[in-house]
Formats: structure tokens, sequence, C-alpha cells
């Protein structure tokens, strides 16, 4: 038998963002087997969901999940309630949550890819992605109020409009960005030391996708083809020029191009949507409790986010359930790193973009 | 969503026959508490490329019966299952306390009781 050894990585590392530990068994510098902790930073928000506030407050404690993909949460849980009341967002509301949803995606990838850059050891290149996020950073301020955290949706519409000035900064600060993106473009399909480091590495199979569950960026880089912006028709998505972007090769390449090409994807709908904003109400009043049990789906940027509510026609729910991208991914993640090499750990792991505040809620 | 009313003790036979993974995405888990020891278990699945279409699979049960693990079927259930260990107190085998929860936490926080 050959002799093994064991070797941690996190809570607390270097390439970490948010904590998280993992037990690799190694043999030589090959991983063999490897065990997830990830509830370092469990808060109880389901809990408090269902016991310290109304249903009309829930919306504001969702986004607390996660600073990151705030927006997904509180429209997940806002479509769920509104679906128990009965009542149906009009036309731009739906465009300004879609506008909302689609910017944050934009800036989440950045992040991830400025974190992979990073991972291999790239620091110019994640010193400039960086500088590039802030182009949507400063439009999702200028629009919501706050560059992340945002409790821009809420039940019956949102919480301020898109002026024209607006719609301009949109437009004006897009155009510069998807310039810069096709630069990244070609620096990750053809930087030497970022091909070294990503192609051929971390590869999850189409087959292993479909047996773990794989979802979100981790599946479409594999070959699985699904997005819940396809799977479900709560917004308009197709009309707006959404295109489901799918890589074969399932390495740390394939992942960092579905989230590039996305971005790409995400600008074009995001400029439809300002180009093509209807006429209406921001909000509208919706009266009543919910009751009854609605299950509501939203790709957020790492990929499928579940809430399940139920209510009694009380003003506190019975249930709120959520599932975020990252923990349904992990099963997958832990796949991939067997037969990986250790020193390629980090890279493989930023390349899941895990988010352990929503894993762990 | 198409709700679909199992048992524990058909839930394996229930599931195994339905599930296909190229056909459907697991989604997870879910336990809700119906108030004097009684719960309601979920197990939730959407099917690729189609709009809408979602099934779940329910099953009551209490907070003493042992639940199936479907980690056989679909090794991605473990998450779930793991969560509902610790949430709700359940046994389900195979799963392992500790997902979020320390030793020294509220124990099974989500059930009704505490």
């Amino acid at each position: 038998m050959k002799k093994t050894i064991q070797i941690p990585l996190g809570s607390q590392h270097i390439s970490l963002l948010e904590p998280i530990r993992f037990k690799f068994e190694c043999e030589n510098e090959t991983i063999i087997g490897v065990d997830a902790d990830v509830g370092f930073v469990h808060r109880g928000v389901e809990l408090a969901c269902t016991r310290s506030f109304e249903f009309k407050q829930v919306g504001y404690v969702v986004a607390r999940v996660c600073g990151l993909c705030a927006i997904t949460h509180s429209l997940a849980y806002t479509l769920a309630a509104e679906k128990l009341l009965g009542y149906v967002a009009n036309d731009r509301i739906k465009y300004l949550r879609m506008l909302m949803v689609e910017l944050d995606r934009i800036h989440s990838h950045l992040l991830c890819l400025a974190h992979t850059a990073e991972n291999a050891g790239f620091e110019a290149l994640f010193m400039q992605i960086m500088g590039d996020r802030e182009l949507v950073m400063e439009v999702q301020e200028a629009i919501s109020g706050n560059r992340v955290q945002f409790d821009y949706i809420c039940i019956g519409g949102v919480n301020r409009d898109l002026t024209s000035e607006l719609c301009d900064l949109v437009r004006k600060n897009l155009m510069i960005l998807s310039e810069k993106v096709e630069v990244l473009i070609g620096l990750f399909d053809n930087n030497w030391s970022l091909s070294l480091k990503y192609k051929g590495i971390g590869v999850l199979s189409l087959e292993d996708a479909y047996t773990y569950n794989a979802l979100g960026p981790l599946a479409r880089a594999s070959g699985l083809a699904t997005d819940v912006r396809a799977e479900t028709s709560d917004f308009p998505y197709e009309a707006l020029g959404y295109t489901m972007i799918v890589e074969s090769t399932g390495d740390i390449h394939a992942r960092n191009f579905v989230r590039l090409r996305e971005i790409v994807n995400s600008i074009a709908m995001c400029r439809n949507i300002v180009d093509n904003l209807p006429m209406g109400e921001i909000q509208e009043k919706v009266k009543g409790k919910p009751k009854g049990e609605e299950i509501v789906r939203i790709e957020a940027p790492r990929g499928e986010l579940f809430y399940l509510v139920r209510g009694n026609g009380a003003n506190i729910l019975e249930r709120v359930r959520i599932k975020t991208p990252t923990f349904s991914g992990i099963p997958a993640m832990m796949e991939v790193f067997k037969g990986s090499q250790y020193a390629d750990a980090p890279a493989i792991l930023a390349s899941f973009d895990p988010c352990m505040s929503c894993t762990a809620k | 969503m198409t709700k679909i009313e199992t048992t524990l003790s058909t839930l394996l036979l229930d599931i195994g026959a339905f599930y296909k993974p190229k056909e459907w995405h697991f989604l997870t888990v879910n336990g809700i508490d119906l108030g004097e020891g009684k719960i309601e278990l979920q197990w939730i699945f959407s099917k690729y490329g189609v709009k809408d279409e979602v099934v779940l699979y329910y099953a009551l049960s209490d907070y003493e019966t042992p639940v199936p693990s479907l980690v056989a079927l679909i090794p991605s259930s473990t998450m779930g299952e793991r969560e509902i260990v610790d949430m709700f107190g359940l046994t389900v085998e195979g799963a392992q306390k500790g997902l979020y929860l320390d030793k020294d936490s509220l124990p099974h926080p989500l059930r009704g009781d505490v």
C-alpha cells in the first residue's frame, strides 16, 4: 500500500476569498481523496426568515445572505412572495430587475476571473480586471445607491427608477467595458502562462457533470446545456438577446471562457434593456398575505438559486428554503479535485467561484 | 410544479423509477416542520431544457423515523441530507452531523419545538 499524507487547505488560506476547509488525501503530489467543511459562516438566515421577520421584510433579510449576489436572493424571494400574493409585475419592473441581475452577473464573473488570474500568479491581470470591474460597480451604485448588498427589489416593484441620465451612464460604461472584455478574451485564450495553468487542468467531464448535478458555469463549461434563464418563463430573456454559452472541455480554461462569453452576452442584454425600456410604474401596491407554496429558480452568477416559500396567510412565513449554487456544486467540485495535483488546487478552487457566504447562509 | 406523494418506505423505489440523470436535475432535499412532531420531507427535481417543469416528491414523517439516503442514486443529494440532519435533527443513513452546526450550537434549529 502506498503511503498517503493529509494536507489541509483553509479555512484561512491566501487563495481563499471566504472560509472553507478542504482536507486532501494525497499520494505524493496527487490528490486521491477530499473532504470539505463548508459551515464556517452559518448565520441562521432561514430560521430568522420564519421567526423574526414579517414576509414584507424577508426580501431585505435574504439580500444579506450574500454580498455579491444579493440582488438574485432578493429577486428570488420577492418573486415567490408575489406569486403567493397573486401579483404579476409589469414589463418595466421586469426589465429593471433583469438589468440589475445581469449587471450583477458581469461584476461577479469579473471578480472570479480576477481571482483565477491571481491564482495563476498573474497579479497585473488581477489588478487590471478589478479596475475594469469598477465600470459595472459604478453603474450599480448609480442605479441602486449601493455598490453591493443593494436593497433594490421590493414586493410590488423596485425602489428606484432608471432615468435617461442613468441609461446614458449604462450605455457609456458598458461600451467601454465591452472593449476591455475583448482584450481579456484574447489574454485568457492566448497568454502562455494562463494556458499552462488552465488548459487541461481541473477537468469535470460531461458524464460527471450529469452524475453530480453540476450547475451554472461549471456545468456549461463541461458541455451540459442548462441555464435557469432558458428553463423558466418568469422573465423575457430570449426577447432581449439571451444566448446560452456552452463549452466542452470542462477545464479551468473552459470555465473562464464561459464566464467571459457570458459577460459579452449580459452586456448586450443590458444595452437592449435600456434601449427598449417599457413605460410604466416602478412600484405597485400588493395586498394580502402569502398563502400556499411556491418555488422560484433564478440563474445567479454561479448557477441556479432556488427558493421555496410557504405561507399560511399570516405575516410570518412557515418556511423559506434557500438552496444556493455553490451548495449544490460542492459534490462536483470534490470530484474534480480527485486526480489533480495539489499545486493546482487553489486555481481549481478559484475557477469554481465558490461563495461560502451563500453556502452556509 | 407537480407534487407527488410518497412514503419513506417506498422512497428509493419511487425515486429510482423516476430519476434519470440526463433528463432530470436534482435540486435539493427540503424539510418543513408541520408542528406536533410531524415533518414534511421533499425531494425536488427540474427537467433539463424544459421550461418550468419541476417535480416535487414529498413524504410525511416524524422526528424519530430514519430517512433513507438517496446518495446511491443521486450522489449530490449528500449535501441536502446532511443539512436536514443538522437543521431538523433527523437520522439519514450515512449523513453526518456538523455541516453547519458546532457541538455547542442550538440543536435542530428549524424544528417547531425549538
